[in-house]
């Protein structure tokens, strides 16, 4: 509700429950989304440690090195939300700059099925999660054998 | 409702300081829509129960409600297609509560005024007085007719979950509306109302969740005209557009009725000749 706090606010914003597949799509490129940005700031302040000097840098290396299997399957969750925020974010960019996979205005028939959430869209949607399923499992495997587990 | 002859109605309650969740068991006889229910509750159980109701037909866009978690017009909502033998209602999200399932309705109506929703000539006196009808085609009608049907319930709003954080934001409603005006041939308002919904709280904060086209009663489709306006203030933007010439004033369509013409005909003779 409107007098409810930010955190609730923000917490029901997210919940695609009862909606449209393309209101869970939303969820998923929101948190992708911050996902990247989280990793793009820890990035930065992981590469800001070689102006510190090699020490600093190696000391950081060995930071690191201490996740162990958790760097590698961090590495791999990164890779899903790069996979995903981007493909979904093409689909976007197809619909809000070019109009494209939305349908035309028409004269309202029922039983009501709005075009903008049609045909087009599933196909898009389900071609994505299919292509970046497919690709996130192979990072998945050769990250995995990288580590020996595979 | 598994075969069931009664139902529990669960709803979510706001007396001005308290909320809470209260159960009612209802008979079905004679209920067949979440709204009948409602009513069948105020009349034999609660008289305190509020909600607002009027066409009972989908029309007036008056009993809007969350039920069983998606925002529905309860006279539109039929207990059977739920499928279940416990109905939630909860107001509206995404609006203040003012008793039970009656929100207030300021924004929605502060924003639908925002956008201008009425026919801008560049000559005022084209739409005052205005000798005959614009001329539009069919082709044209279509452009625009979709999204005339918004009975403004508020619903879409509900649904959307950038109102939900950006309680600023223009919202589907007003832009769905906004663009209705921009597709209209008659208009000649395309730059202006662009420049109206271009802003922090404006067009760029939807991020296509498309729940406002799920959940509205009249296929209007929010999501699809905010898309689609996006497309034209980038053609705005990158100066690939400029404006847009309004339809003309159609001409007499049928010469012989001109004054002129009716002036100088002969008296009518009623006689039949031989």
């Amino acid at each position: 509700m409107a007098n409810d706090s930010i955190w609730k606010r923000l917490i029901s914003s997210l919940d695609p429950r009862h909606y449209n597949i393309e209101r869970w799509s939303y969820t998923l490129h929101r948190i992708t989304g911050v996902v990247l940005i989280l990793f793009l700031i820890a990035h930065m302040v992981e590469i800001f440690h070689i102006s510190l000097g090699p020490e600093s840098w190696a000391a950081t290396l060995a930071l690191l090195g201490r996740l162990g299997p958790l760097e590698n399957i961090g590495l791999w969750i990164i890779a899903g939300c790069v996979f995903y925020h981007g493909a979904n974010g093409l689909r976007l960019l197809l619909n809000q700059v070019f109009g494209l996979l939305l349908g035309k205005p028409r004269m309202p028939v029922y039983p009501y099925t709005p075009t903008s959430l049609g045909k087009n869209q599933r196909i898009a949607i389900w071609t994505i999660t299919a292509v970046v399923s497919g690709i996130w499992i192979w990072a998945g495997l050769y990250i995995l054998a990288g580590l020996g587990i595979v | 409702m598994n075969g069931s002859d009664e139902i529990i109605l669960r709803v979510r309650r706001f007396d001005g300081t308290r909320e809470w969740w209260q159960s009612y068991q209802i008979g079905l006889t004679g209920v067949t829509s979440v709204l009948d229910l409602l009513n069948k509750v105020r009349e034999e159980k609660d008289h305190t129960l509020a909600f607002r109701q009027s066409c009972h037909m989908g029309t007036c866009g008056s009993c809007g409600m969350v039920i069983n978690g998606k925002p529905r017009l309860a006279c539109q909502t039929n207990i059977s297609e739920l499928d279940a033998g416990v109905v939630n209602v909860e107001p509206m999200h995404n609006s203040p509560v003012i008793k039970d399932l009656v929100v207030g309705l300021d924004s929605l109506i502060e924003n639908h005024k925002k956008v201008k929703p009425y026919i801008i000539r560049g000559k005022k006196e084209e739409i005052f007085y205005a000798p005959r009808e614009f001329e539009v085609t069919q082709e044209g009608t279509t452009q625009f007719l979709q999204f005339d049907y918004c009975i403004m319930c508020n619903l879409c709003i509900s649904a959307c979950p950038t109102v939900t954080i950006d309680p600023l934001f223009l919202g589907p409603q007003a832009l769905g509306q906004a663009f209705r005006y921009l597709a209209d041939p008659r208009d000649e308002g395309w730059a202006e109302r662009l420049e109206l919904v271009d802003d922090d709280h404006g067009i760029w904060r939807c991020h296509f969740a498309g729940a406002c086209s799920y959940v509205c009663p009249k296929d209007v489709d929010p999501a699809k005209a905010i898309q689609l306006m996006k497309k034209e203030l980038l053609k705005k933007r990158l100066l690939i557009r400029r404006g847009k010439k309004g339809a003309e004033i159609t001409e007499p369509l049928q010469p012989h009725f001109t004054e002129e013409k009716l002036t100088a005909a002969p008296p009518l003779d009623f006689k039949r000749g031989d």
